[in-house]
């Protein structure tokens, strides 16, 4: 894929993405420390911690993880990740997870990020993408992936809880990326 | 064909893979330019035989060739300009530019296609004459690997006015011929971008509808070295579909 690329938010401002690279170490720092806890809850681990961005950076250097990031007057305001195996089962299949600066939310940064993982999935020859989401939290953007032709492919009732201990479902959405069109 | 929008082809060459036409024959007889009737033809020897690729084709000169028969209807791909009288109106419209690949009996063989977004387009709205679109380039089964697409995209590029334009192709992933290539969407895609970058074109984000239907679609632009700045602000804001004086679209 040809990086950076340009975009035009809903509200004019303008924003290029391009790769995370070893250099953004600071940047993506300082990122996830403006993203509230509620929603750094959602992930899996804490991003404000050093040694998570540690194993990030090896992930990505290992060739496990593939990273892009929004950025607007040098400062990254959002962050999408591409994560995929190289052996077993599921090898075909990667997950994503975007992350987007509270101010910038609800403005299609999201949606570029979006777009520009499921082709690089395309472009690594996966043959789905996979995101886990939790309800009542992360509408937005399962709304977001709904539009992208992801289908529901399981809902885990009460699986998750928030930071308050409520218990929220989360719904495994699920796109497959075809290789051609139908002969129909 | 269904689900189209909008009859794009954007086919027919392979990539940088095949074996370059300049290791095969002498340079000397590989590439001459010569005028002819008001237009500019340049001779390629390919391993089937010499192909004249003609510009500035005017609907007299495109009226005496005849399609080849392979553009037509195939298994998993039609040609959308199966008619040369398409070819014909096209090249009537003042400002235009079609470019030929001719192969022997005066066939036409291959074929590009510069055309004016209609009015009814967003990319219109920079006002007449300011975008060009690469509507269509096609090259018949039976000729490609013949590098004859980057000839027909380097002859389109040498129209008059492409500095002062804003030239741009829109490629969906339907009017693809997969199966003639053998290629994914993605590898087809790749393909494009790899035969139009060397002539100036960029990848460019958009949220026109019709391009964000499949991510594998394809926008690009050449912006002409003599496009004034106000005009290339205007381009990424028409992109993206907003205007700073009005409410988003």
């Amino acid at each position: 894929m040809r990086y950076p690329k340009e975009c035009v938010l809903k509200d004019c401002n303008e924003a290029v993405l391009r790769p995370l690279g070893p250099e953004d170490r600071e940047l993506l720092a300082e990122f996830y420390s403006h993203i509230p806890v509620e929603d750094r809850w959602c992930m899996r681990y804490d991003a404000t911690k050093p040694d998570v961005l540690e194993r990030w950076f090896k992930a990505m250097q290992d060739g496990f993880v593939d990273s892009i990031v929004a950025l607007c007057e040098d400062r990254i305001i959002g962050h999408g990740s591409l994560h995929f195996r190289t052996f077993g089962v599921t090898q075909h299949v990667g997950r994503f997870r975007i992350v987007v600066l509270p101010e910038f939310r609800m403005k299609r940064l999201g949606t570029w990020l979006l777009l520009d993982l499921i082709q690089l999935a395309m472009d690594k020859g996966l043959e789905k993408l996979r995101c886990d989401l939790v309800v009542g939290i992360e509408d937005a953007a399962i709304d977001a992936v709904y539009k992208f032709d992801f289908i529901k492919a399981a809902v885990l009732k009460d699986y998750v809880k928030d930071v308050e201990g409520n218990h929220h479902d989360m719904v495994i959405m699920i796109k497959h990326l075809h290789k051609g069109w139908s002969d129909f | 064909m269904f689900g189209a929008q909008r009859p794009v082809e954007l086919q027919g060459a392979r990539g940088p893979a095949e074996i370059p036409l300049e290791g095969l024959i002498p340079h000397s007889m590989n590439q001459q330019t010569r005028s002819h009737e008001s237009s500019e033809t340049e001779i390629v020897t390919t391993a089937k035989g010499a192909v004249a690729i003609s510009s500035f084709s005017s609907p007299q000169q495109i009226h005496r060739y005849r399609f080849d028969e392979q553009f037509g209807s195939h298994a998993q791909y039609k040609s959308i300009y199966t008619k040369r009288q398409t070819l014909e109106k096209i090249a009537a419209k003042n400002g235009t530019r079609v470019v030929l690949a001719l192969g022997p009996q005066e066939t036409i063989i291959g074929f590009g296609v510069l055309d004016f977004p209609e009015p009814h387009e967003r990319w219109y709205q920079l006002g007449p004459g300011v975008m060009i679109e690469l509507k269509a380039i096609e090259v018949s089964r039976s000729w490609r690997a013949n590098r004859l697409a980057g000839r027909i995209v380097a002859h389109l590029m040498r129209h008059p006015r492409i500095e002062e334009m804003i030239a741009y192709l829109v490629g969906y992933s339907w009017t693809w011929d997969l199966d003639g290539t053998g290629l994914s969407a993605q590898q087809y895609r790749r393909m494009l971008i790899d035969l139009f970058t060397p002539h100036g074109f960029s990848e460019y984000q958009t949220n026109e509808p019709n391009i964000c239907l499949r991510p594998e679609n394809l926008f690009m632009g050449r912006i002409g070295s003599r496009v004034p700045e106000h005009l290339r602000q205007q381009f990424k804001w028409l992109r993206f579909g907003i205007s700073p004086d009005g409410p988003p679209g």
